[in-house]
């Protein structure tokens, strides 16, 4: 029987452990007999069912009483919190703006991270679905497009994967709305976005007819075409549009996606592309021009995958040895990497960098909580006396935290939406899920994650630290005030050494940022970009479809460009430098007398397509021999020029002018007439590549951009270069109308925004710990104003008081910096790949970051010296 | 026993559950038990309380002044960790109060002859 009570007052126990401490304090012995004598009456008047009925209801009883008495503890304590907050409405104004400074960061950061890295892709099947490339390393091809036949044989052989996808991009002329609009059109095989797993959001998806030779052309719009163009009206399905000389119905609507595989505003079937379409695409296995997208079988893995392809790449050379490298092989990579391809570590570093804010500004308000708990002992001391325990006092000091947090949080959030716009239009230069970017659910969990992180960290030190002494503190007065003073002194000097530590981290990674960013600027990108208006002009496949007629427009072009008053030159080019996405043309070729051996490589170069006054236009610089002329025409002997690069690997020891070479295996040569200097075409941190350039007139390309020297600002004259296209043509439109010099400056967009984002949040830090140095230091000197007055009493000069706390205050900074240092020392490592010119572990950027601290620090220091130093002796020794 | 920090707003109106209780100790000084028991007697075992119910309200009342714990206990074998409580001159009055406000009520209802006999007042 004692055994049985002893188990069911057990029992009743652990139920009471559901209720608040307090509570349990209040009433828990109480309660524990009452049940007992429950339990004793049920069990002796009902037996077994008494007793299950009597547990029932006592279990539902605790259940419906332990919540509302939390609540109710919460509430009090909150609106106790709130008080004491209003009482000290600087401090709380403090903690409020520091915690939200930290909380906001670490949200922004977190949305763009979340959105980027994290979520899933927006694909029903975008985690099985890989990103292909054919690849003969040897030869120089690392990413090259397939080709039609490339594409069947694959579909046709691979057990790996279930389904094989198609993509390329054109720009087309859309006729039929209120203007003729150059469309970019994704040509995709019809059953791509089923493949991807993506619904349509109005209408259907292609079907499998659709991609039938001679089926009816059919479009579907992206999400934000229908929106920008048609203003989200649905009215448009069915509608029809004129492209390429055919008739095109609407037949569905896209969700938003990401902007990719492109950027793209209409999508077509392969059959209604003129280009995929055409027999020579179709039929020529060396024709390479599209993009192959996979998904792989359910169950199967990256690895069996990469086998099964590499065994029907090695059988595709065996077939077709002239078509294939010997070391052709394929390159598969998960979709999912394809989107956060080089802004991971981006984002990772931004994210704990992000995380050091928050963690230097809990500091800070901790520091803040234990000056206060100076002031506040007294109050906890009655408190405690009063009857509140331990666990009391420490719930209503982390309940203030948290509120405190909570509000922080809140100015946070409104940071982090203020600056979502900002963030999001940098993001789009670097990561096709900009657009996914929002405050959603999860990152509000995030930001309420980080403030009760910010909670915890602020307020439970200081809360740690109250209740130990608080009993000493009352009984011994003075004395324990001092030991307990001691103990908090170290606390908020740990403080802040962890503090300047951390700022000095983040200074050291914001400057060699800043440094890496200053390099780029300063890389000579082999042409001058300061006054050049760029356009890229599609022009109509069907309307040009012959050489003479694409010759004729583009001679035309130059012309009415040139005679343009504010125009100093003209060129077009098949590639502007530094723009995004640069078109894959590289290609090999034999040199005249030089024949290839078996087995051997052939060289090969990047080739590119320019007008005659491309290289004045870009001021590119003429090294040897001459630049293309209007001698240069079709049917004229084909002439070349090279790049400095490609004159110094591909006709190493000798001169290149005079010579030819074939791209064709020999059947027409062109003789290389001139070298001019490289140019960083792919990007500025990227080794110019062997460029071999020829003249437009003999090869006149479909597409080009136009490059314009102006005598003033370049876009103002965007306009009237626009007109002039328009006379020749005016069913022409131009596209990506920007300054040369802005085209530069979006190539380095991801080093600009880490540089600014870790700039902002060194100078955020610096600022928080260059105010929680002053603070400890101001209250340092406040409590030792007797003995400050005892020393001035006994001759100690002003200058010595100034240099004492000066000591005091620059001893836990050195601290701080060397632990600083030391974590920038081992932590900047892994930002190395960000890193451009500049060692991670750079003298003299670490020297710089440590000037600019010592510098704040000293200022941060001067306040409480002085202060110190106006000690009057007198007053000082009256007050104890 | 009771924090420091004093709320001073009552949580609310008198509830069914916490009007028994009062009306337990309106007769006499109880304890816990004592109460639950006396609440179930006067209703004929239709208003039964359980452990947690009872102190959630006892607390209520206590921190409301509504009652009181009584100093002094009845036998010195008692069972030390039994405490009484008492209705203070606030409780009687709140008491009082709604006592009357359901008797109007039930006035009410029996002149839009919603009642035919007297019954007594139940959750």
């Amino acid at each position: 029987m004692a055994e049985t009570t002893f188990k069911t007052t057990g029992f009743y126990r652990m139920l009471l452990k559901l209720l608040p401490a307090d509570f349990r304090g209040d009433f828990g012995a109480e309660m524990e007999q009452t049940f007992e004598e429950q339990h004793a009456e049920a069990s002796r008047r009902e037996g077994f069912g008494g007793l299950v009925r009597l547990w029932w209801a006592t279990i539902v009883g605790i259940f419906a009483t332990a919540p509302r008495e939390h609540w109710g503890m919460f509430r009090q304590d909150a609106i106790f919190a709130l008080r004491t907050m209003r009482k000290n409405l600087g401090f709380s104004v403090a903690a409020v703006i520091t915690l939200g400074l930290g909380i906001g960061a670490n949200t922004a950061i977190f949305s763009v991270v979340h959105a980027v890295l994290l979520k899933p892709l927006p694909y029903a099947n975008g985690e099985r679905m890989l990103v292909m490339a054919q690849q003969a390393p040897q030869e120089g091809f690392f990413n090259q497009p397939f080709s039609v036949k490339d594409l069947n044989d694959y579909r046709a052989q691979s057990r790996t994967l279930d389904a094989l996808v198609e993509y390329h991009s054109m720009a087309f002329v859309l006729l039929g709305g209120r203007e003729p609009q150059r469309v970019q059109t994704g040509v995709v095989s019809a059953n791509f976005f089923e493949v991807m797993g993506v619904k349509p959001l109005h209408g259907r998806l292609f079907v499998e007819a659709d991609d039938n030779p001679g089926a009816p052309a059919v479009l579907m719009l992206s999400y934000a075409y229908w929106q920008k163009a048609f203003g989200g009206d649905v009215t448009v399905l069915n509608r029809k549009f004129t492209m390429n000389d055919r008739v095109h119905t609407v037949v569905g609507i896209l969700p938003p996606l990401p902007r990719f595989p492109g950027e793209d505003a209409v999508y077509m079937p392969t059959s209604a592309c003129p280009f995929r379409s055409s027999k020579q695409t179709i039929e020529g296995r060396g024709n390479r021009m599209v993009s192959v997208y996979g998904r792989l079988r359910p169950g199967a893995t990256m690895q069996q995958a990469e086998a099964d392809l590499a065994v029907i790449s090695k059988r595709l050379y065996k077939d077709y040895p002239d078509d294939y490298a010997p070391d052709y092989s394929l390159a598969i990579k998960p979709l999912r990497e394809e989107f956060s391809r080089g802004v991971r570590t981006t984002m990772l570093v931004l994210l704990a960098a992000a995380g050091f804010v928050l963690l230097i500004a809990c500091a800070n308000v901790a520091n803040l909580n234990l000056s206060r708990a100076v002031r506040r002992e007294r109050e906890l001391a009655v408190r405690s006396a009063l009857g509140a325990s331990r666990l009391r006092i420490f719930r209503q000091l982390l309940t203030e935290s948290f509120l405190l947090a909570l509000i922080g949080g809140s100015v946070g959030l409104l940071l982090a939406w203020n600056g979502l716009g900002l963030l999001k239009s940098i993001a789009a230069l670097f990561t096709p899920r900009a657009a996914e970017i929002s405050l959603d659910g999860t990152v509000l969990l995030a930001a309420l994650g980080a403030a009760v992180l910010a909670s915890m960290v602020s307020g439970s030190a200081p809360a740690l630290g109250a209740h130990g002494h608080i009993a000493q503190s009352l009984k011994e007065g003075g004395s324990a005030q001092a030991t307990a003073g001691g103990n908090r002194r170290r606390l908020r000097s740990t403080l802040v050494v962890a503090q300047v530590a951390l700022s000095l981290l983040l200074l050291t990674g914001a400057g060699l940022m800043l440094r890496t960013l200053m390099n780029l600027q300063r890389v000579d990108a082999g042409f001058r970009s300061d006054n050049v208006l760029t356009m890229n002009i599609y022009l109509n496949f069907t309307k040009y479809n012959d050489r003479e007629k694409r010759g004729a427009f583009w001679n035309a072009l130059l012309e009415h460009v040139g005679k343009q008053p504010g125009v100093r030159s003209a060129g077009l080019t098949m590639l502007v430098p530094l723009a995004s996405d640069p078109m894959d043309m590289t290609g090999n070729f034999i040199k005249e007398g030089q024949p290839i051996e078996k087995g051997q490589p052939q060289p090969v170069g990047d080739f590119r397509v320019v007008s005659e006054d491309y290289f004045k236009t870009l001021e590119i610089p003429l090294l040897r021999g001459r630049a293309f002329s209007a001698a240069d025409r079709d049917k004229a002997p084909a002439v070349a020029v090279l790049s400095k690069a490609a004159a110094e690997h591909l006709w190493a020891g000798e001169d290149p002018v005079g010579k030819r070479f074939s791209a064709d295996n020999g059947r027409t040569w062109t003789t290389i007439v001139g070298v001019v200097g490289d140019v960083k075409q792919l990007g500025l941190d990227r080794e110019a590549t062997d460029e071999m350039y020829v003249p437009l007139q003999q090869t006149p390309l479909l597409q080009a951009s136009l490059v314009v020297k102006t005598a003033g600002d370049p876009v103002a004259l965007a306009g009237a270069v626009i007109r002039q296209i328009y006379d020749i043509d005016p069913n022409q439109p131009a596209a990506q109308v920007r300054s040369l010099e802005q085209v530069r400056a979006d190539s380095i967009a991801a080093p600009r925004l880490t540089t600014t984002l870790l700039g902002i949040f060194a100078l955020v830090a610096l600022g928080i710990a260059a105010a929680g140095i002053s603070g400890v230091m101001i209250l340092s000197v406040s409590q030792r104003t007797h003995e400050i007055g005892v020393r001035m009493a006994m001759g100690a000069r002003p200058g010595e008081i100034v240099g004492m706390v000066m000591r005091q205050g620059m001893t836990l900074v050195l601290l701080g910096s060397a632990m600083g240092l030391a974590g920038a020392f081992a932590l900047t490592r892994s930002m190395q790949k960000l890193l451009f010119h500049v060692g991670a572990s750079d003298p003299a950027t670490y020297l710089s970051v440590a000037g600019v601290l010592a510098a704040a620090a000293v200022m941060a220091c001067a306040i409480p010296a002085r202060r110190a130093a106006q000690v009057d002796p007198l007053v000082a020794l009256r007050t104890e | 026993m009771t924090p420091p920090i004093r709320n001073d707003q009552s949580q609310g109106p008198l509830t069914t559950a916490m009007f028994h209780v009062l009306l337990a100790l309106a007769g006499e000084d109880l304890h816990g038990y004592a109460i639950l028991k006396e609440v179930e007697l006067r209703t004929g075992g239709e208003v039964k309380l359980s452990t947690g119910t009872l102190y959630g309200i006892i607390k209520r009342l206590l921190d409301d002044g509504l009652i009181a714990e009584r100093r002094g206990r009845p036998a010195a074998n008692d069972d030390e960790r039994r405490r009484y409580y008492r209705l203070t001159t606030k409780g009687h009055a709140v008491a009082e109060a709604e006592a009357e406000r359901l008797q109007k009520m039930v006035e009410l209802a029996r002149s839009r002859r919603l009642l035919k006999r007297l019954r007594p007042a139940q959750s």
